[in-house]
């Protein structure tokens, strides 16, 4: 075998898809050169997985566009003019502005805004490390669309994620009796961790609902296919509770056990009652009421099992009800009608909907950050786990498998124990921070892994307001992005394939992204890249061994205990199993410690309960409305996000942005395929191809994002949307980009 | 000649998710301009729209490849003999014989064979041929997202082929052509509504 001499095959994996597929990768290399990709073993080899973006991982790493050495900006700012410099150049150049403006407005007026790392962690915990010994500016990027789902998550689960409660046990391919997917397309977004799981629980006889304003390729696979209407999910999870309230067929021991169903509410103040209220020995003891007593009691282990869900009592003269009754109140004005009227779903379809998921032996819910695009899809989120919870449905304890990995962040976060760390804000909060220096003046920004003009809301705003009035701009990239064009430095970054990180996915592995070639042309990774700044700020001591060394300090974690670095060359490694009989409980992070469906902090902004409030723009009732449809962007398989978009084996395949339009609306635009429309509001007018489709309902649009600006006529998908701040999110963790909460008009070209 | 071996696939549309991974994957194994397999979207011309009014819809796909049929009529169509079908089943376009004529295009009546227009010569899928005599699956079959492409011999009663075959109601693409396909395709499977 002359050919297996002469090629080297390295194991390795694809950080790109946010984490969450993470493919194991084997590429076969010969002398410095990748001559193929394929699929990588796992240890279980039901795992073994590509998609067609990591099979075309090539064409990103040998692409003929590649920013290839550091440059300096010569034009003007967006042009897209630059110039040659050497790396000690580009590092005395940010040194410079870093120390001027650092002298001028503080080093908090820097900021670091890290994008989507997808699976990478040492690439991101190196910005980290470097902004807390600075004490500069961490800007989040949660708020480009991720933040809606940890919202709604914080305040209900008081934990950043809501999945392994949802569908923990669906990773583990224990498979329901029924699965609820609400407001994910895994068909296009997650196919091979999420959607084979799909299809393997469908061939174990699992009944597949999915809740989705656009009929996509997963609800092509449902048994039952619910159609909503964009932002109304949590009318329909009313709706719902609606019925299964009605029917007395909620469960009862669990909301007990699990959740603040029982805790009395006080209707004066909408705070919980407290033991203070009734001068019971625990001044801040919930109460319940008492069944067998018929009197109050403060919260305990024994009071809670006897505990009303129902009922209204007058106790020391003020008016309560335990939170289940104040749900009922609320979900009863929810009835089938009613929810039928906004969120579009026939009547008949929710009641049905209802009795199905209170009946069925085990229901789990498959959610991602689709349906929390939208201005209260915090509260979608809170709906939905309602639903689950006062159906028992929510995972309290992991009782067989493996026990998630915790990464090793503090030595990022905090690089000085004891000193202060980086100060952190939120993307859109960045929008504010730039522009009136509100909370404070940020002057300068550092971009990675981000493709920020592109992908975040209301592009104008950013080109016209936002860069004027920043004094220094340094992107690293890979590509000469829409917003790369706008930094004064651009730093040319690696391929996955150059550089080494350490991958804490997919649930249960954790891997190597392993160096398969040695970086192309002048390229570093981010991680070298920080650290060699480091050396140039004085903080070179903290980054010593560069990538290898920031891998090692994220891996030593007790949950990686016997997995190293070397260990992991060959092979993914299984997170520890739990011992046969052993369960691990899955705790809550909320201020009571159970599952809240009411959150009293939130009674002010009228949300402590999963309120439905309607979009802040999204036309979607009837009526008059200068712009009539519904703009919403669907993950498109051949991206992620905008990754892939300069891909010329894809755009084979897919080659322009499309705006679907449902053939009702085109036939009163006189639309019809293939013809070139304008999408527009106040804000912009975007010009592409449209495609007559009915995935799309009557008042939608779809435009799939990460399309790059070039790529359109005129416009791009996020000049057309906003950047209105949610105040509950702001409060409640960080604001989110509600993308999919966008009203605009369609014509013909 | 006694045939030995039937390879063959069967693809389930029922995990089928239209990616196209296997077209991409395809492409790039055996470095072909064109795609030889192809993902159509069922019952319209509009790839990956659905077919139907909103909600009552229905989204299917079909990847469409070189049936490597049992009666090819590719081969006798061909002057060259560039087309040979295999012992195992497998049906071989040699492009090193191929002369570029085209009469294999018009012969096939699946219209699965493409025309290169670079170097004037036909191409298709020879089912990995260089993959299967190594002992390796096809690499769409490797690459397949959904897990919805199974390859096997058809002749042997112990291969995975043939125990699909044996369960599920499988049907092949123009049966009346009397080509009698080695690839096989499973239905969708029905829904069961609430
Ligand atoms: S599908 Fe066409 S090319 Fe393939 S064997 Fe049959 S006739 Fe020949
Ligand atoms: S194009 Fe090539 S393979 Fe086809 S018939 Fe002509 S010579 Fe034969
Ligand atoms: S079997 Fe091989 S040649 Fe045929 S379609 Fe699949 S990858 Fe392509
Ligand atoms: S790779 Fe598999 S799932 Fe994807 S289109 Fe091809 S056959 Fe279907």
């Amino acid at each position: 075998m002359t050919e297996n001499e002469q090629v080297k095959l390295i194991r390795t994996a694809c950080p790109a898809h946010c984490g969450i597929d993470c493919c194991g990768i084997l590429a076969h290399v010969k002398g410095n050169r990748i001559v193929k990709l394929e699929p990588a073993d796992f240890p279980d080899e039901r795992d073994r997985r590509i998609c067609l973006r990591g099979l075309v991982s090539l064409d990103i790493t040998y692409h003929p566009d590649r920013i290839k050495y550091p440059m300096k900006r010569i034009g003007e700012r967006g042009e897209g003019k630059f110039e040659r410099i050497s790396w000690e150049e580009a590092y005395g150049i940010i040194v410079t502005n870093f120390k001027e403006i650092s002298e001028k407005y503080g080093w908090k007026s820097i900021g670091w805004v890290l994008g989507g790392p997808g699976a990478g962690t040492t690439k991101f915990g190196a910005y980290l490390r470097l902004a807390s010994l600075t004490q500069s500016t961490r800007v989040s990027a949660w708020g480009y669309g991720d933040a809606g789902l940890p919202c709604g998550s914080r305040v209900i689960f008081g934990h950043q994620f809501p999945y392994l409660y949802l569908f923990g046990e669906f990773w583990q391919r224990k498979y329901p009796e029924l699965l609820m997917i609400w407001g994910t397309n895994p068909a296009e977004s997650m196919p091979l961790q999420n959607m084979r799981k799909v299809l393997d629980a469908k061939e174990y006889g699992t009944q597949v609902i999915v809740v989705d304003p656009r009929f996509t390729v997963t609800a092509s696979k449902a048994d039952e296919y619910i159609g909503l209407k964009p932002g109304t999910d949590s009318a329909l999870a009313l709706g719902i509770m609606n019925v299964i309230f009605q029917n007395n067929l909620h469960d009862k021991e669990f909301i007990l056990e699990h959740t603040n169903g029982a805790y009395l509410v006080r209707i004066d103040s909408g705070k919980m009652l407290r033991g203070k209220d009734v001068d019971a020995k625990k001044p801040e003891a919930y109460m319940v009421w008492h069944e067998s007593s018929n009197f109050h009691k403060a919260l305990s282990r024994t009071s809670v099992k006897e505990a009303s869900l129902t009922g209204t009592y007058m106790i020391n003269g003020i008016e309560c009800k335990p939170v289940i009754q104040v749900l009922m109140d609320l979900a009863s004005e929810y009835t089938p009608e009613k929810t039928a009227e906004i969120t579009g779903v026939n009547k008949d379809l929710i009641v049905k909907l209802g009795k199905r998921i209170a009946t069925a032996e085990t229901v789990r819910f498959l959610t991602h950050m689709g349906f929390t695009r939208t201005y209260h899809g915090d509260i979608s989120l809170r709906g939905l786990i309602s639903v689950a919870a006062i159906t028992g449905n929510v995972t309290t304890s992991v009782n067989s498998g493996h026990v998630p990995g915790i990464l090793n962040w503090s030595p990022f976060l905090k690089a000085i124990p004891g000193k202060p760390s980086f100060h952190r804000i939120g993307i859109l909060n960045l929008y504010e921070a730039v522009i009136s220096s509100n909370p404070y003046p940020i002057k300068a920004l550092w971009f990675a892994f981000i493709n920020f003009l592109n992908q975040c809301a209301n592009a104008n705003k950013i080109i016209e307001e936002f860069y004027p009035k920043l004094e220094f701009i340094v992107q690293t990239e890979l590509f000469l992005t829409p917003s790369a064009r706008y930094a004064d430095l651009i730093l040319p970054v690696c391929s996955f394939l150059e550089f080494s990180d350490f991958l804490a996915q997919p649930y249960p592995y954790v891997q190597l992204q392993q160096k398969v070639i040695e970086p192309l042309y002048e390229s570093k990774s981010d991680a070298n890249i920080v650290a060699e700044l480091a050396e140039h700020l004085g903080f070179g001591e903290y980054f010593k061994g560069g990538e290898e060394g920031l891998i090692d300090l994220i891996m030593a974690s007790r949950s990686f205990e016997g997995i190293t670095r070397e260990t992991l060359k060959t092979q993914a490694r299984k997170l520890p199993t739990l011992p046969e009989g052993a369960s691990f409980p899955l705790s809550f992070g909320t201020p009571s410690g159970k599952i809240e469906l009411y959150a009293e902090q939130l009674y002010e902004d009228g949300e402590a309960l999963p309120v439905y409030l309607p979009p802040i723009e999204a036309p979607i009732t009837p009526g008059e409305n200068k712009y009539p449809l519904t703009l919403v962007n669907g993950h498109s398989r051949f991206r992620t996000h905008s990754m892939f978009a300069n891909v010329k084996s894809l755009l084979d395949l897919n080659p322009e942005p499309i705006v679907d339009i449902n053939p009702i609306d085109a036939e009163t635009r006189n639309i019809s395929n293939n013809d070139i429309v304008t999408v527009f509001n106040d804000r912009a007018r975007t010009t592409l191809k449209a495609r007559i489709s009915e995935s799309v309902q009557p008042g939608i649009l779809d435009i799939t994002e990460g399309w790059w600006i070039e790529q359109f006529k005129e416009g791009s998908l996020n000049h057309l949307t906003h950047d209105i701040i949610n105040p509950v999110q702001d409060k409640v963790y960080e604001p989110n980009m509600h993308m999919n909460d966008v009203a605009v008009e369609v014509e013909k070209k | 000649m006694s045939k030995s071996k039937r390879l063959g696939m069967i693809v389930d549309q029922e995990r089928c998710i239209g990616c196209e991974a296997c077209s991409v994957a395809c492409r790039i194994e055996n470095n072909s301009k064109d795609f030889w397999i192809k993902v159509e979207t069922q019952g319209t011309s509009v790839k990956d729209t659905p077919v139907g009014k909103f909600p009552d819809l229905t989204l299917n796909f079909l990847p469409r490849l070189c049936n490597h049929c049992e009666n090819p009529p590719c081969v006798d169509s061909c002057p060259e003999d560039a087309l040979q079908k295999r012992n195992d089943g497998i049906v071989i376009l040699d492009q090193d014989l191929c002369t570029g004529c085209k009469a294999c295009l018009d012969a096939c009546p699946y219209n699965i064979i493409v025309f290169d227009e670079n170097n004037h010569l036909a191409e298709k899928c020879n089912l990995c041929a260089h993959r299967v005599d190594k002992g390796l699956e096809p690499f769409c079959v490797l690459c397949c997202e959904g897990q919805a492409l199974h390859f096997g011999d058809l002749y042997d009663p112990e291969s995975n082929v043939t125990k699909i075959l044996s369960k599920d109601n499988v049907f092949q693409l123009k049966p009346d052509e009397g080509t009698n396909p080695s690839i096989y395709y499973i239905r969708p499977k029905p829904k069961r509504r609430l």
